[in-house]
């Protein structure tokens, strides 16, 4: 009884996460790739859920088709952050891209009419073929669709020509020109496929949230993005979705547990020692485990297939 | 006809004068070698042909197309490939991968498309890097990754990934560099078949006199951004300047 | 592909067998459960730790003199850092995991509209949401009928200020400095209404939560020649606006909305904030009113820390007052629909603090009116009955 009871929650919570894999395969893309750094990932987020809520409750556009147009602006605007990627790298990058999400928000309060500024707006729930989704049932089976949709047409990239290039141009700029990969063009791609996976992820947090505002991208989340890719990975699509799930369920079930258990210790929040953990979390698989939970996945599955014999020399 | 033309080429970084008037052809099928010591421009010019770097003066030319006009990034489609003296791959990436990033331009944007679909698509691509690793002879390390492999591999890689473009012309910077005798002279034998069997031009920096006497057709030695002596190995080995500056030492060692 | 379908279809197994809730969750024989989600680690944790700390001050000593209706109250408090989906992922939890009763004094507008999808749902009842926009009492929005409001509006504050400020001065230039976010929102709103009203033009200044620099802001204000500015900010803001004037030569009659009330206003602020006006949608603590005679007196009983007491304590002490009244009158059997239908009988109810207290089917809101209280010689006096 207690267990199907709270399975709502946990259901509910998965699919938060399932959001979050969408724009995770797309940061993967740009940040774990192409080695492009965004902290403003949460600006994506916020022009895809935004644009979706406007076409669809004032401009009265179907659901679906505000699943095509709102991808695109969010593609649009990260075609217009590519500029100054040409010129700036690393942590500058990670700063221009922060940057990109203060102006977003800027532009959300300034946008009143249709935003209704800092005051949030309510959104309807999506409707697909005259079929009203309302349920965390329903928005699990919408949301997860997409979620296989995303991770198979993400992978179809990082393992197509378009892939090849960007890690060309994270590890040698020099080797990837001389291979023939203009430069501008593939980072300015890069920032583009991001933008429309994140838009695509913001359509269908609005709709599954009903209600959005400022405060729900504030730069944390950006940087939480950010923290899900380096954790599960980068460039692997596959880490990505477990960098996501693991940094989701971390901060919205065993964060809360050892909240209790910290509090025997310590006079202090969950939320205060949240950040601590995943700065730690972050901080030691930077340092042990630079492959992140995928690279771990694979050294396990190597371990058990060659298990009898001398697995040690392999884990090296 | 010849094929690259290099005028009279000058170039300058902040009051050091890197190249200074260089002028040499490099004709169709020829193994042409560049040496001189360190710091004597070699480098500057192959990032010259590769438009990495944009000569003060002079002209470099290509078939009569005129690279000076290139972005980087558009001087493969003219036939130019090239390697790097200090390796340039992509560690967490398989062999296979790596070598395929060379075929980028041969790969159209139609195709990536189909091959999302169709897994003959991508079978041809594959094919396309397997060909070169079965030249080189290393076809059972393409699903290797990169990281960790072996220097001599990670080397070989590097000429294969100028070789999958089909290039006319292949620039290669030090081949050699940091291998073994033996694995000099398997060098030596991949560069004279590149020209023997796929009939491409090369234009070779090295640093190891024995490779380079071995399989030039002809030699330009350069010390300061000036030629020295231009002309085939037993010429330039004889030729007083370059004893003087440069082979002196070497040659009796 | 297939491995992945797989994969889908497993997960989903892992959720079948989801059943409905229970008719009346959160309550059994000796206990009643209700839910709060403060902020405890996020821009307003100050807050945070003191508002439900008056809260369970109220309960301790309901609990203590045998409960409501023989039920002990139990609270249970979420950190929802004052982000928004991180308030939803709260209350979802409270509701569908903890089987709360109803929720209670939610802190912050944009957290708290962000639940109401929820709340509408489950068909829970947020009582005394922590935050005075006048949103939450439009009972034509989801879960509008569920929510039971008890300050008075942002708007209506805004608007009562700016009609105080025209009565004292009819040709009185007036600015206004409000935070960018939901709360500015509908402080701007009032003063919208205010101008209309009026026939004035309000100067307005707005600064970004969590700032501490208003130099420009009150520059801008001199350049303007206004002399009655209205501080729409908490706390912080204040204290640093009226010292940034003060420091500038700028004395303009200062005014505040609800939450600058606090008495740290005063003392923190020192010779500048002498003459600060607040709006205020209650008594204040240390008043002679019959709730803060009580407050004071169970402060001492339970030997409340000194840092704890004043306005924020206060204020979660008298709303703890309602939600009880709300659940003596939901009965010996209480259900959600009961705790509604008591509450909606709430007619000029004294609680010792608020205006008298009017609920109905049709109106959410408690309370529409203020009093307004000034800093004098360091001491905040009421200056005015209640103005609505």
């Amino acid at each position: 009884m207690e267990i199907s009871v709270a399975s709502s929650y946990y259901l509910f919570i998965l699919n938060i996460a399932g959001i979050y894999i969408i724009l995770s395969v797309g940061l993967d893309l740009l940040s774990g790739y192409t080695g492009l750094i965004s902290l403003g990932h949460g600006a994506f987020l916020a022009i895809g859920a935004y644009t979706s809520a406007i076409l669809v409750d004032q401009a009265g556009l179907p659901f679906m088709i505000s699943l095509i147009i709102s991808p695109l602006v969010a593609g649009l605007f990260g075609f217009v952050i590519g500029f100054p990627a040409l010129r700036i790298t690393g942590m500058y990058l990670g700063l221009t891209t922060m940057g990109f999400g203060f102006i977003v928000k800027r532009l959300i309060i300034a946008l009143r009419e249709w935003t209704q500024g800092a005051g949030g707006l309510e959104v309807s729930s999506p409707v697909i073929f005259g079929y009203t989704i309302t349920s965390d049932w329903d928005n699990y089976y919408l949301i997860f669709t997409f979620v296989i949709l995303a991770v198979i047409i993400g992978r179809k990239i990082g393992k197509s020509k378009i892939g090849r290039a960007f890690m060309a141009i994270r590890d040698s700029e020099q080797a990837a020109e001389a291979s023939g990969i203009n430069l501008a063009k593939y980072k300015m791609l890069a920032f583009f496929i991001s933008g429309l996976f994140a838009g695509f992820a913001g359509a269908l947090f609005a709709h599954t949230n009903h209600f959005i505002s400022t405060d729900h991208f504030d730069m944390m989340l950006s940087i939480y993005f950010i923290i899900m890719v380096l954790v599960g990975g980068v460039s692997s699509i596959y880490g990505a979705v477990l960098g996501t799930l693991f940094i989701v369920l971390l901060d919205n079930l065993f964060v809360p547990l050892l909240g209790d258990w910290i509090h025997g210790y310590l006079n202090t929040n969950t939320g205060d020692i949240q950040l601590l953990i995943f700065g730690l979390i972050m901080f030691l698989f930077i340092i042990f485990q630079p492959l992140g939970l995928y690279g771990m996945w694979l050294k396990i599955r190597i371990y058990w297939r060659i298990f009898p014999f001398n697995p040690r020399k392999r884990f090296t | 006809m010849a094929e690259l033309n290099i005028q009279n080429v000058h170039m300058q970084f902040s009051g050091v004068v890197a190249l200074d008037g260089v002028t040499f052809d490099v004709k169709e099928g020829e193994i042409f070698s560049l040496i001189g010591p360190n710091g004597s421009g070699k480098s500057t010019l192959f990032n010259c042909i590769n438009g990495f770097n944009r000569p003060q003066n002079g002209s470099i030319k290509f078939n009569n197309i005129n690279l000076l006009k290139k972005q980087p990034h558009q001087i493969i489609t003219e036939g130019i490939a090239r390697t790097f003296q200090n390796i340039q791959n992509v560690p967490y990436m398989t062999i296979l991968d790596n070598i395929l990033l060379g075929a980028h331009k041969r790969i159209d944007n139609k195709s990536t498309m189909k091959r999302w679909i169709s897994r003959k698509q991508r079978q041809n691509e594959e094919a396309m890097g397997l060909e070169i690793l079965d030249f080189l002879g290393i076809a059972n390390y393409e699903q290797k990754y990169m990281a960790g492999q072996p220097y001599g591999i990670q080397k070989l890689t590097e000429i294969a990934r100028a070789l999958v473009a089909k290039p006319k012309l292949v620039l290669m910077d030090e081949p050699a560099a940091g291998m073994n005798e033996q694995e000099t002279v398997e060098i030596a034998k991949i560069i004279s078949e590149i020209r023997e069997d796929l009939g491409i031009t090369v234009l070779v920096v090295e640093h190891d006199m024995s490779l380079v006497m071995s399989i030039s057709d002809r030699i330009c030695v350069l010390d300061s951004g000036k030629i020295l002596a231009i002309g085939q190995p037993e010429e330039v080995k004889n030729h007083p300047d370059v004893i003087k500056a440069f082979l002196g030492d070497s040659a009796d060692a | 592909m297939r491995k992945i379908t797989g994969l889908l279809v497993i997960l989903g197994l892992l959720f079948i067998g989801c059943g409905k809730q229970a008719p009346a969750p959160g309550v059994t024989d000796t206990e009643i459960l209700i839910g709060n989600i403060q902020d405890l680690s996020g821009p307003m944790k100050e807050l945070g730790a003191v508002l439900p700390a008056g809260s369970n001050l109220y309960f301790r000593y309901i609990n203590e003199n045998g409960g409501v209706h023989g039920r002990q109250i139990k609270m249970i408090v979420e950190d929802h850092q004052y982000n928004p989906q991180k308030a939803v992922v709260a209350a979802k939890k409270l509701i569908e995991k903890d089987q709360v009763f109803c929720l209670y004094q939610v802190i912050g507008t944009s957290t708290t509209e962000a639940i109401r999808p929820l709340l509408a749902e489950s068909g829970t009842p947020l009582i005394a949401p922590a935050t005075q926009s006048g949103t939450m009492s439009d009972m034509s929005r989801p879960a509008g009928d569920l929510i039971f409001h008890t300050d008075t509006g942002y708007d209506k504050q805004t608007n009562i200020l700016v009609d105080y400020i025209i009565k004292q001065d009819a040709n009185a230039k007036i600015g206004l400095i409000y935070q960018d976010d939901d709360y500015g929102e509908n402080v701007l709103k009032g003063a919208a209404e205010a101008e209309k009203r009026n026939g004035v033009s309000i100067q307005k200044e707005a600064y970004q939560r969590g700032a501490t620099d208003f130099t420009g802001q009150v520059g801008n204000l001199i350049k303007g020649g206004v002399n009655n500015v209205i501080i729409a900010g908490i706390v912080k803001e204040p204290i640093i606006v009226m010292k940034t004037a003060a420091a500038m030569g700028y004395a303009p009659q200062f005014f505040g909305t609800s939450p600058t009330m606090d008495h740290r206003v005063a003392l923190a602020a020192g010779p500048a904030g002498e003459g600060f006006i607040a709006a205020n949608f209650a008594y204040l603590w240390n008043s002679d009113a019959p709730a803060a005679v009580q407050y004071r007196e169970l402060c001492e009983k339970y030997e409340v820390p000194e840092a704890y007491m004043g306005m924020y304590h206060f204020y979660g002490f008298i709303t703890a007052k309602i939600l009880v009244e709300g659940l003596k009158r939901a009965g010996k059997n209480p259900t959600r629909k009961r705790l509604v239908n008591g509450l909606e009988t709430l007619n000029k109810w004294e609680s010792g603090a608020f205006p008298p207290i009017t609920y109905s089917s049709k109106d959410h809101a408690a309370t529409e009116s203020v009093i307004l209280v000034q800093v004098k010689d360091g001491v905040q006096t009421v200056i005015t009955d209640w103005v609505d």
